[in-house]
C-alpha cells in the first residue's frame, strides 16, 4: 500500500519559493490501478518522483507498505526501489550499450537474482521480442523499445509499477498496443499500477483517476 | 562472473571507455617510451664519456699498484686492465732513433671506447679492442717517416726487437693530444720486462683501469678511496664533457622536457575524456539508482571501470613504449658499444605511476561525482551534476602534474619553468577569455546573423569556453615551446660543427719551416687557419708564493705546465670575464683562462713567476677569459701580448680541413717535415656529426609524437563540448537554419577560440621558453617573432577544422536522430 500524507514540494526561485505540490493526501491499495491526470506543469511527474522515492518532499511524507520513505536515506530508498518498484518511462530509458535482453536483466542482476537470464528471456517473449533479444536499443523502433522497458519493469516481479507517460513518445496505434500490453501484464502479475498521463483514454483504463491541477489533487469518480 | 565484471564488460563493449583508454595509453606510451629512450641516451652518454678514460674508473700511480685490488675488483664482477707509460728511445736500422712515448697495455685494454688503427701510416681506419700481440708494436704515423720504415719492419725498444704491425691513429684515453710529447709506440705490457728500459727509479706512470656495472663501480670506488695512499690518484669523469657528451646531454634534457610535456598533455586529455565520459553516464547512473542500485555499488562500478581501464592502458602503453624505444634506439645502434636494455624497469614504472596518478587525480573526480547523480534524472534530464568542487580538482591536478614532472625530470628548474608557462596561460587565459568573449558579444550584435549566432554561442558557454580556451592554449603552448627548443638545440649543434671545420692540427712547426709548410699546403690547395705561436712553460709561483711541484691534496694548487701563445687581439671564441685586454703598452701581462686561474689560485692583478726552458719571467694577470671548449679551435690557457715572448724558442701550430680521400697529403707533408706532429680529429668529428644527425632524428621523432599528443588533446577539447553543440545545431537545423548557416557559426566559434588560444599560447610559450633558456639550458634567450603569426593562424585553422569535423554529423544526419540519440 502507498500513502501520501500532507505531501508538499517547493523549489526555490530567485527571491521566492514556488510550491509545485500542496498538501497532497493519497492512499493507493495493493493491486489497484491508478491514473494521475493533468496538464503539463501541473506537478504530476513531481508527485510520481516523490511516490517512487526518487526525490524528497519539502513537507509531509510517503509510505510504502508502512515504510516512511522520508526516514530513509538515498541508499535506503534505492534498496526499497530495487525490491518493490518497477518503472516505465516516457523516454524508455534503455541503456544504449546494453542489448534488449541485458536491459531486461539489469534490475534482477542488481538484486543478485541468479535466474535473471531465464526470467529476462521469458519476459522478452511475453512482450513478443524474443527474436530481438541480442539487438541494441538503437536497432529497435520506439514501440519496441518501450516493450523492452515494460519487460524490464515486470521481470523483477515488483509489487508496484510506476509509469510516466508510457505512451507519450509513441503514435496512437503503437501507443494503444503498448497500453494493451501494459494492462495485460499488470493483470497477470497483480501489480499495483500508478500511471501518470495526460491521455484521458489511457487514464480511463485505470480503476481510479486522480486529477492534478496547480499542485493539488482531486479524485474523480470513474466516468 | 560477478555483476561488476558483467557491467564492466558491457560498458567496455559500448565503446564509452575508448577515449579515456586512449588518453591513458597515450600517457603510458609517451612517458615510458620517452623516459626509456632518455635513459638509454644517458647510458650512451656515460659510456661515451667513460671512453675518454678507456674505463669507468682509473687509478694512477708512479709505482706498481697492489695486486689485491685486481682480485677485489674481479670478485665484484669488474673488468680490469693495466697500463704503463714511459718515454724511451726507439731505434730502426742503423741511423733511425726517436724519443717516443711508450704505452704498454694488457689484453683487456681499452675497457671503454676503441682503438683506431690503420695498415698504412694514414690508410683507411678500422677499430680494435685489445693489446698488440706479444712481440709487435703499433706506432704513430709520423714515426714511419721519422724512422724511414714501413709496416712489417722491425724497431727496437731497449733490448727487445718488435715488428711494426699497424699504425695507431686513435686511443680513447689520449685526451691531451696537444700536450703529448713524443710519438706513440704501443706494446703489450708483458713485453716491458724484456726491454729492460724500466728500472727502479725510472719515471713510469702506472694506471689500473676498472669497468663494469655502475653500482659495482660505485661500490668499488668507495673501497678504493679508503685504500689510496698519497701518490695514488683516482680518475673518474669530471663535469666537463667533451663535445659529444654535451650534445647528448642536451638531447637528454630535451627528451625529458618533451616527456614532461607529454605528461601534462596526457593529464589534460585524461581529465577531458573522463569529464565527457561522466557527462554521458549521468543518465546511466540515474537509471541504475532508480532501479535500486546504491551509491557504494555505483562507486565500486566506476572505480573498477577505471582500474580496469588503467590496467589495459598499462599493458597497451607498455607494448607501444617498447616499440617506440626500439625504433628510437635503432637509430643509435651503430653508435653504442653496449646496446641499452629495452627492459630496464624504471621507465615502465614511471609510465605506470603516471597513468595511475592521471587516473586518480584527473579521471576519478569526474567519475566519483557520478555517485551524486540524482535518480530523479530519469524523470527530469535537466538536473545538473554537482560540480562546485571542479576548480578545486583542477588545482589538485596542477599540483599532481608538477610533482610528476619533477619526479620524472628530476629537475626542479625545468619543472618550475614549465609551471611558470602553465600558470601564465591559465591566469591570462581565464581573464582574457572572459573579457574578450564579453566584448565580442557586443561586436557581434552589429554583425550578420551567422556572426551573432556564433558569438552568442561563444558567450553562452562562457566558463566552459574559458576552460576549453585554456586547454587549447596549453596544448598549443607546449607544442610551440617544444618546437622552439628543438630549433635552438639543432641550430646550436649545426653551429658547433660547420661543414668545413678544421679537422687536422699541425703542431711543432719550427719558425724556419713555416715557409715550406705554407708552400706545401698552397701547392695542394689546402686552406689553413692562422698560425699560432706556441711554447711550453710552467707556472712556478703565484703572487710571490712558490707552488709545490706535487701537491698532497688532490685539487690543491701545484706547479702546472701549459701551452703559451701570444696574440694582439682576443682570440675568436674567447670571452673576457674580468680585467682589460692589452692596448699595446708593452707591459709584462698575461690573460689567463678562468678555471685554470682558479685551480692555481690566481686572481686578477697577481704577479706570476713563469719558467720557460731554463729562463724565468715575471708577468701580471691583466685579464681572465673563458674558452669555448665545444669548438674545434686551438685554445690556450695563457695568452701574452705580442713581443713579450720573442726571446724564447717557439714553434707554431695551425689547423686545416682535409677530406678523407686526400689523407695521402699527410704522408707527403711528414716526409718533408718529419718533426711536425699531425693530430687527426676528423674521425672524432665524423662520429660526432653522425651521432648528432641521429640524435636530431630522435628529437624530431619525439617532437612528432608529442605533437600527436597535442592534437589528441585538441580533439578531446573539441569533443568535450560537441554533444551540447550538436544538440543546439540540430535544434537550429530543425528550426530551418541552412547548412551554411550552421557550419559558418560553428566554424566562426571554433576559429575564434583557436585564434585566441594561439595568442595566449604564443605569449606563454615565450615566457616559458625564456625561463627554460635562462635557467635550465643556460643559453641566451631570443624571442622568436617569426613563430608568432604562424602559431596563431595554425591554432585558428586546427581548432576550426577539428570543430567542424566534430560537428559534421549535424549536416549528414537528420536532426531528429541527433536529438533522439543525445
Amino acid at each position: 500500500m502507498i500513502t501520501a500524507t500532507n505531501l508538499g514540494k517547493r523549489v526555490p526561485l530567485v527571491d521566492e519559493e514556488l510550491a509545485i505540490l500542496k498538501g497532497i493526501n493519497l492512499e493507493i491499495k495493493s493491486g489497484e490501478t491508478v491514473a494521475i491526470i493533468g496538464a503539463s506543469g501541473s506537478g504530476k511527474s513531481t508527485l510520481l518522483g516523490l511516490l517512487a522515492g526518487l526525490d524528497t518532499a519539502s513537507e509531509g511524507y510517503v509510505t510504502i507498505d508502512g515504510v516512511n520513505l522520508q526516514a530513509l536515506d538515498e541508499d535506503g530508498r534505492a534498496a526499497l526501489r530495487g525490491r518493490e518498484l518497477g518503472f516505465v518511462f516516457q523516454s524508455f530509458q534503455l541503456l544504449p550499450a546494453l542489448t534488449a535482453l541485458e536491459n531486461v536483466m539489469l534490475p534482477m542482476e542488481l538484486l543478485g537474482d541468479a535466474s535473471a537470464r531465464e526470467r529476462g528471456e521469458d519476459y522478452l517473449q511475453r512482450v513478443g521480442l524474443d527474436d530481438r533479444s541480442g539487438h541494441y536499443p538503437r536497432q529497435l523502433s520506439g514501440g519496441e523499445q518501450q516493450r523492452v522497458a515494460i519487460a524490464r519493469a515486470f521481470a523483477g516481479s515488483p509489487r508496484i509499477l510506476l509509469a510516466d507517460e508510457p505512451t507519450g513518445n509513441l503514435d496512437s496505434a503503437t501507443g494503444e498496443r503498448i497500453a494493451d500490453l501494459l494492462f495485460a501484464l499488470n493483470r497477470e502479475e497483480g501489480t499495483t499500477l500508478v500511471l501518470v498521463t495526460h491521455d484521458l483514454k489511457l487514464a480511463a483504463r485505470c480503476q481510479r483517476q486522480l486529477h492534478m491541477e496547480r499542485g493539488e489533487l482531486e479524485e474523480r469518480e470513474r466516468s | 562472473m560477478t555483476l561488476l565484471m558483467r557491467m564492466l564488460l558491457r560498458d567496455w563493449r559500448g565503446g564509452e571507455l575508448g577515449v579515456l583508454l586512449a588518453a591513458l595509453v597515450l600517457a603510458v606510451t609517451m612517458v615510458s617510451g620517452i623516459s626509456g629512450f632518455a635513459a638509454a641516451l644517458k647510458g650512451a652518454l656515460r659510456q661515451e664519456s667513460h671512453s675518454f678514460l678507456a674505463a669507468d674508473l682509473a687509478v694512477r700511480d708512479s709505482r706498481p699498484m697492489p695486486g689485491d685490488w685486481v682480485t677485489q675488483a674481479e670478485a665484484s664482477g669488474l673488468k680490469t686492465a693495466r697500463i704503463m707509460s714511459f718515454n724511451s728511445m726507439v731505434f730502426a736500422g742503423d741511423e733511425g732513433m726517436v724519443l717516443a712515448s711508450v704505452k704498454a697495455v694488457s689484453d683487456a685494454y681499452p675497457l671503454r671506447g676503441q682503438l683506431r688503427l690503420s695498415d698504412e701510416p694514414f690508410g683507411p681506419l678500422y677499430t680494435h679492442t685489445g693489446a698488440p700481440p706479444r712481440g709487435s708494436v703499433w706506432i704513430d704515423p709520423r714515426l714511419f717517416s721519422l724512422l724511414d720504415i714501413a709496416i712489417g719492419d722491425n724497431v727496437a725498444v731497449g733490448n727487445r726487437e718488435f715488428t711494426v704491425a699497424a699504425s695507431i691513429r686513435g686511443e680513447p684515453d689520449r685526451s691531451g693530444g696537444f700536450l703529448g710529447v713524443g710519438p706513440r709506440v704501443m706494446m703489450h705490457v708483458d713485453d716491458v720486462p724484456a726491454t729492460g728500459v724500466v728500472q727502479p727509479g725510472s719515471r713510469v706512470s702506472h694506471r689500473r683501469l676498472f669497468a663494469g656495472d655502475p653500482d659495482a663501480v660505485a661500490a668499488f670506488t668507495a673501497v678504493l678511496e679508503s685504500q689510496l695512499n698519497e701518490g695514488q690518484r683516482l680518475q673518474s669523469i669530471d663535469g666537463s664533457q667533451p663535445g659529444i657528451g654535451n650534445a647528448l646531454g642536451r638531447a637528454e634534457g630535451f627528451l625529458l622536457l618533451a616527456g614532461s610535456l607529454a605528461v601534462i598533455l596526457a593529464g589534460v586529455a585524461v581529465a577531458l575524456a573522463a569529464r565527457r565520459y561522466a557527462q554521458r553516464h549521468q543518465r546511466y547512473v540515474a537509471l541504475l539508482k532508480s532501479l535500486g542500485a546504491r551509491s557504494p555499488r555505483v562507486r565500486r562500478l566506476y572505480a573498477a571501470s577505471l582500474a580496469f581501464t588503467w590496467l589495459v592502458a598499462l599493458l597497451l602503453g607498455w607494448l607501444l613504449a617498447l616499440g617506440l624505444q626500439y625504433a628510437a634506439l635503432q637509430a643509435f645502434a651503430a653508435q653504442l658499444e653496449v646496446a641499452p636494455s629495452l627492459f630496464s624497469p624504471r621507465p615502465y614504472l614511471i609510465g605506470a605511476v603516471t597513468a595511475l596518478v592521471c587516473a586518480v587525480v584527473f579521471a576519478w573526480p569526474s567519475l566519483g561525482r557520478l555517485t551524486m547523480v540524482s535518480p530523479l534524472q530519469v524523470l527530469r534530464s535537466d538536473e545538473p551534476i554537482h560540480s562546485a568542487r571542479e576548480p578545486f580538482d583542477y588545482l589538485i591536478g596542477l599540483g599532481a602534474v608538477v610533482l610528476l614532472m619533477w619526479w620524472y625530470s628530476q629537475d626542479l628548474k625545468l619543472t618550475l619553468a614549465v609551471l611558470l608557462g602553465l600558470v601564465a596561460v591559465v591566469l591570462a587565459g581565464v581573464a582574457f577569455a572572459l573579457v574578450l568573449l564579453r566584448s565580442g558579444r557586443s561586436l557581434g550584435m552589429q554583425a550578420g546573423s551567422v556572426w551573432r549566432l556564433a558569438l552568442a554561442s561563444l558567450q553562452r558557454h562562457g566558463l566552459g569556453n574559458a576552460l576549453q580556451l585554456v586547454v587549447f592554449a596549453v596544448a598549443i603552448m607546449l607544442l610551440l615551446l617544444l618546437t622552439l627548443l628543438r630549433t635552438s638545440l639543432l641550430d646550436g649543434w649545426q653551429q658547433q660543427l660547420p661543414d668545413r671545420a678544421p679537422n687536422h692540427f699541425l703542431l711543432n712547426i719550427a719558425p724556419e719551416e713555416i715557409g715550406g709548410v705554407r708552400t706545401l699546403l698552397d701547392d695542394h690547395g689546402v686552406v689553413s687557419e692562422r698560425l699560432y705561436p706556441m711554447l711550453r712553460g710552467r707556472v712556478i709561483a703565484v703572487a710571490g708564493e712558490a707552488l709545490p711541484v706535487e701537491s698532497e691534496e688532490r685539487d690543491a694548487p701545484r706547479q702546472r705546465e701549459a701551452n703559451f701563445t701570444w696574440s694582439a687581439d682576443l682570440p675568436e671564441g674567447n670571452e673576457l670575464v674580468a680585467g682589460q685586454w692589452w692596448s699595446g703598452s708593452g707591459a709584462a701581462e698575461v690573460s689567463v683562462e678562468q678555471e685554470f686561474a682558479e685551480r692555481l689560485g690566481m686572481a686578477l692583478g697577481d704577479r706570476l713567476s713563469l719558467q720557460i726552458g731554463a729562463a724565468e719571467l715575471e708577468v701580471t694577470v691583466s685579464s681572465l677569459r673563458t674558452l669555448d671548449w665545444q669548438s674545434f679551435k686551438p685554445n690556450f690557457f695563457m695568452v701574452f701580448p705580442p713581443g713579450l715572448l720573442d726571446a724564447y724558442p717557439v714553434t707554431y701550430m695551425t689547423s686545416f680541413h682535409l677530406e678523407p680521400q686526400r689523407k695521402e697529403f699527410l704522408n707527403t707533408l711528414l716526409r718533408s717535415h718529419p718533426t711536425i706532429t699531425v693530430i687527426e680529429v676528423d674521425a672524432i668529428m665524423e662520429q660526432l656529426r653522425t651521432t648528432l644527425t641521429q640524435v636530431s632524428a630522435a628529437v624530431e621523432l619525439v617532437l612528432v609524437l608529442v605533437l600527436l599528443a597535442g592534437v589528441l588533446v585538441l580533439v578531446a577539447g573539441v569533443q568535450s563540448s560537441s554533444d551540447q553543440r550538436l544538440r543546439e545545431s540540430a535544434l537550429l537545423r530543425a528550426l530551418g537554419a541552412g547548412r551554411g548557416h550552421i557550419l559558418g557559426a560553428v566554424a566562426i566559434e571554433f576559429v575564434t577560440l583557436g585564434l585566441l588560444a594561439g595568442v595566449l599560447a604564443v605569449f606563454s610559450a615565450e615566457v616559458a621558453f625564456w625561463a627554460l633558456q635562462r635557467f635550465v639550458m643556460e643559453l641566451d634567450y631570443q624571442p622568436s617573432p617569426a613563430t608568432w603569426l604562424p602559431a596563431i593562424i595554425a591554432g585558428g585553422a586546427l581548432v576550426g577544422l577539428l570543430g567542424l569535423w566534430s560537428c559534421r554529423r549535424v549536416i549528414g544526419v537528420p536532426p531528429a536522430r541527433v536529438l533522439r540519440e543525445l
